[in-house]
């Protein structure tokens, strides 16, 4: 009944068959007996002819098999039918199984046997599907059954008329069933009743959410305008974006609640120190606009860093006994938040590994096929960009065919020694470099004579050579890349990115190195607001070369590009002009801030704040320039792997920092005169202190706690794991080895299927010369009809041909090669 | 919910909620686009029985940003439509989008991306398919032998029974295994 394909019937006169019902004459059923292996182009030891069809187009038959011989027959008629009749072909009957199935997985909880009901749905109109629901007694349960059957009715693969049809007939049932079931058993019992109700709100809940959150669904006309004019590639980054300012909302709230607003309260309790403007020796300073720069000054005394909040017991409200303990508040809130950070990390990750790695490998790559089923992107909505994915597609076959008709280049020995000699060279250029760049930075961040100089500038020395740093020298890697002749593109990006990463770790080591040795020494000044003060002025001049770059990478070269180039672009009218966005250089931009912010959000709590603004104006101002200034690139931009390969730079990142954080605590000893751990041997001494003050009245925590965290416990839980790890390893590469031998049969079954279907063709045509042209439709009679569901019924092909079989020898006995199939078969 | 004469009514709404993956608003949202592409045909109140006689033809919805410059964009009009010539009902629209929303799980995008890739509807992607396909994608700009090229390619990739032509289950296979292909068969509206 369904729109879904109906055309595709014989037209039954047996005259010329009309172009779309070729597909029946499949080329494919050739003489197998030369045993080859796949189709190939050329197709060499089968003789087959080249057919012009009526439209130009081009087919290859088998030589001999012509088709008017085919057409003039009622032949295809039979064949056709058997053809469609095969269970492969049933494709609503595998969607609703598989849909089925789905429903089933996520359910869990149904044991009864859904698949029977919904394999039924084969070619049957509403009604029927609709009699299989409501005969089925997990879909009609008064409690659950809307709730599965809404799951597997959004799952099935019907018109939504139908689907319509079906649920207001199964409500009406279940409801008249209600009844019935109400009039005749007893009420259904207190606990049924109550998981209902909560069932039913907890639905409802779930509802309104959604509702919520799609009203505040944030930047959506923004991600969509992007998406239509760039596609998924540029999208992937400012998703990107969002997704880590999503994720240092919780992070800001946490601080919020448990420091900030502590200490806030605290200080307008005892109002000491009694405003913002007094300096360590009460001095006072007063605010002036360049604060906001420096972050020195006046917002050394604000709750903006580590330095002012309180050691104190706080009391509130005063006087009282409930007691907030701002030690323990300070130092719990951030092992919080980092957990809870990577918790979110370590799910994603996964999350995208596996999508995207896992399932996304195997034997055999999938390159053309991904490239034509996946390779128009169905967001994009703008003519130009059209225009330009349809030209990217066409470049990207042209590269293949052009690439796989001349062979690879084989080196030879001398060659390959050269290109080794030449990566070392270029390997141990860049190390050096980098190693030059961490040295330069620690002899600024050392020298006291740039300090001092210049008014507000030398207070950003340090900053602003970092960020110059990391503008200028990633393009000269990439440069240097170059030479290195990779052979992949994607590898050579990798490269590159890796190199980045690898520069922007060690500067940013060199620095903590030099904040936890040098600064710290002194313990009598604030050494904790000091770094959290230069944390800030990197975040701060960071956010300025982005804003920077975007402006002249992106702006000035759209403006070059208009109007220096104008001269051969009279013919390539309305192309859009202008640079490519760099998503990769983005996004590693984007990396790099948030793992300042997380090594910094310790000395200075309110620094997520200035992140999450940084992050708003940022994606603002990289929207209006993408849409303004760049052009859709060419080249295709696989985001899904590239999204794996920017969580693990991610991950790799935060877990650098939490080790730096976490070596400030344990290790370094806090300043004697400022932030909550003055006083205290390290800042983690509070917890041990905290696990020893349990040995008298919670013995048996401590002792626990004692036991987990001794040597002999942890060894054994690395080791533990690291053998879970083997073992999935090993399971892993006996999956693989299965699937290979999976192939296998299933090729062999395909050759055998096809063979056979020949071999019934050849029958039913012999039956029919035989028989004479009047007796033609005697072969798809009841009997023979029986004999197909017999097959399909009973185990597999087997059968059905041995029933074939001996039709065939019970006709044409004096047929030598109908006996051989017999012997073969028996 | 007040007195207000909303669009649908609360039947309705729940009854197109439960059978698509939208939400309330969203099939709203939905509703006022179906609505722009042709004002005068479609009134501002549906009952059941509009939401399924009223049809649009193909060429007013083709009209559509979302779907205009997409080269797939007749094949998938047929898909939805109920009568297989691309006139959609609001209920054929809605299925749309629901389909190609985010949501949507991947075994229903894969059946439906069969079905949109299968242009003689005969449950395979034969040879004449894949062409097809790779005309609309490179607007045929390339050459008879290349595409046969790369039909024979993607035939040799995929085609495990070797029968010259890829069944529901191979596309599955190959689907399953590519990881662009949820971020790609997606429209936002």
């Amino acid at each position: 009944m369904a729109g879904y394909g109906n055309g595709y019937g014989p037209s039954g006169q047996g005259q010329d068959i009309p172009m779309q019902d070729r597909s029946h004459f499949n080329p494919a059923y050739r003489d197998d007996s030369l045993q080859r292996d796949r189709v190939a182009v050329d197709m060499e030891g089968i003789r087959m002819e080249e057919r012009r069809g009526s439209d130009g187009s081009r087919e290859y038959c088998p030589e001999g098999s012509t088709r008017r011989r085919w057409a003039a027959t009622a032949e295809p008629r039979d064949t056709a039918d058997l053809i469609n009749a095969l269970p492969s072909r049933q494709l609503e009957q595998i969607a609703s199984g598989v849909a089925a199935k789905e429903s089933i997985r996520r359910r869990k909880s149904s044991r009864r046997s859904i698949h029977g009901t919904l394999r039924a749905a084969r070619g049957k109109d509403a009604n029927e599907v609709a009699d299989s629901f409501t005969r089925n007694d997990d879909y009609m349960d008064e409690l659950d059954g809307e709730a599965r059957t809404t799951e597997t009715l959004r799952r099935m693969v019907l018109p939504m008329h139908d689907k319509l049809s079906i649920k207001r007939t199964t409500s009406e049932t279940r409801k008249q069933m209600t009844l019935k079931r109400g009039q005749t058993h007893k009420k259904i019992g207190w606990w049924k009743r109550t998981k209902y109700s909560i069932g039913i709100s907890w639905m409802h809940f779930k509802h309104r959410m959604a509702e919520f959150a799609y009203s505040l669904e944030l930047w959506r006309s923004h991600m969509k305008k992007i998406e239509g004019h760039f596609g998924t590639g540029v999208t992937s980054y400012f998703l990107f974006l969002k997704w880590l300012f999503l994720l240092n909302i919780p992070v800001f709230t946490l601080t919020l609640g448990f420091v900030v607003v502590p200490q806030i309260l605290y200080r307008y309790n005892i109002k000491v120190p009694s405003g913002y403007g007094f300096s360590v020796n009460e001095t006072s300073v007063s605010f002036t606009g360049e604060e906001l720069l420096t972050g020195g000054n006046w917002f050394n005394n604000t709750e903006l860093y580590y330095g002012f909040y309180t050691d104190q017991v706080i009391e509130i409200p005063v006087n009282s006994t409930t007691s907030y303990n701002m030690k323990y508040a300070y130092l719990f809130t951030c092992g919080g938040y980092y957990i809870l950070c990577l918790i979110t990390l370590a799910i994603s990750i996964s999350q995208s590994y596996k999508m995207n790695y896992i399932e996304g490998s195997g034997t055999h790559t999938f390159y053309n096929v991904s490239r034509v089923f996946c390779g128009w992107d169905y967001n994009i909505t703008d003519k130009a960009a059209a225009r330009l994915k349809h030209k990217s597609f066409y470049n990207e076959m042209k590269e293949y065919l052009s690439g796989s008709k001349k062979k690879s280049h084989k080196k030879n020995m001398e060659e390959r020694c050269k290109l080794l000699f030449l990566r070392v060279l270029t390997n141990l250029l860049i190390l050096g470099s980098i190693a030059g760049l961490s040295y330069l930075v620690f002899w600024i961040s050392g020298s006291g004579t740039l300090k001092g100089s210049v008014y507000i500038l030398s207070d950003l020395a340090l900053s602003l050579c970092v960020s110059a740093i990391f503008l200028v020298f990633p393009p000269i890697f990439s440069k240097i890349a170059q030479f290195e002749k990779y052979e992949e593109p994607k590898n050579e990006l990798y490269i590159n990115m890796i190199r980045t990463m690898l520069l922007k770790t060690c500067v940013l080591g060199i620095l903590v190195y030099f904040w936890f040795t040098d600064t710290a020494k002194d313990k009598y000044s604030c050494w904790e607001t000091a770094v959290g003060s230069e944390i800030y002025r990197l975040v701060l001049v960071d956010f300025f070369f982005i804003l920077g770059a975007t402006f002249f990478l992106e702006f000035l070269r759209r403006i070059c590009g208009q109007y220096c180039c104008n001269k051969g672009n009279e013919e390539q009218e309305g192309q859009a002009m202008g640079p490519e966005f760099d998503i990769g250089r983005n996004t590693l931009d984007l990396i790099y801030s948030q793992a300042l912010c997380w090594l910094g959000t310790f000395y200075s709590p309110l620094l997520s704040l200035v992140m999450m603004v940084k992050l708003f104006i940022i994606f603002y101002v990289k929207m209006v320039s993408v849409l303004q200034n760049c052009q859709p690139s060419l080249r295709p931009w696989r985001a899904a792997k590239s999204h794996t390969i920017f969580m693990g730079f991610l991950f790799f990142f935060f877990l650098m920092a939490m080790v730096a954080v976490a070596v400030g605590v344990i290790i370094i000893e806090p300043s004697k005169v400022c932030g909550p751990f003055r006083g205290e041997e390290k800042a983690y001494s509070i917890v041990t202190n905290l696990i020893d003050s349990w040995k008298g009245d919670l013995k048996v925590l401590h002792d626990i706690i004692n036991f987990i965290s001794s040597p002999g416990s942890i060894a054994s839980i690395l080791v533990a794991l690291c053998v879970g790890t083997y073992y999935m390893r090993i399971v892993m590469i006996g999956h693989k080895e299965m699937v290979t031998l999976l192939r296998q049969q299933l090729h062999m079954e395909g050759r055998d299927k096809a063979y056979l279907l020949r071999m019934l063709q050849d029958v039913s045509q012999k039956k029919k010369e035989k028989l004479g042209p009047s007796n033609v439709n005697r072969l798809l009679s009841p009997t023979s009809n029986s004999t197909l569901e017999a097959g399909q019924r009973t185990a597999g092909r087997r059968v059905f041909a041995r029933t074939a079989a001996d039709t065939v020898a019970t006709m044409a006995p004096g047929n030598t090669r109908m006996r051989n199939l017999n012997g073969v078969l028996r | 919910m007040g007195n207000k004469v909303g669009v649908f009514t609360d039947e309705q709404i729940e009854a197109f909620q439960d059978c698509t993956f939208f939400t309330k608003k969203e099939i709203l949202r939905i509703f006022r686009r179906f609505r722009e592409l042709a004002p005068n045909a479609i009134p501002k109140v549906m009952s059941s029985v509009d939401t399924n006689r009223i049809r649009l033809p193909y060429q007013q919805v083709k009209a559509m940003t979302e779907l205009k410059e997409n080269p797939f964009c007749e094949r998938i009009c047929q898909v939805f439509s109920e009568d297989g010539t691309g006139a959609l009902s609001f209920e054929d629209f809605l299925d749309l989008f629901s389909v190609l929303s985010e949501i949507a799980p991947r075994e229903l995008k894969t059946v439906y991306a069969f079905k949109i890739y299968d242009f003689d509807g005969d449950n395979y992607l034969g040879k004449e398919d894949l062409r097809s396909t790779l005309r609309c994608l490179t607007r045929n700009e390339l050459s008879e032998e290349e595409v046969e090229f790369v039909v024979e390619k993607v035939l040799e990739e995929t085609d495990l029974d070797d029968d010259g032509k890829l069944s529901y289950i191979e596309f599955e296979h190959v689907i399953s295994r590519s990881p662009d292909f949820m971020t790609t068969f997606h429209v936002r509206i």
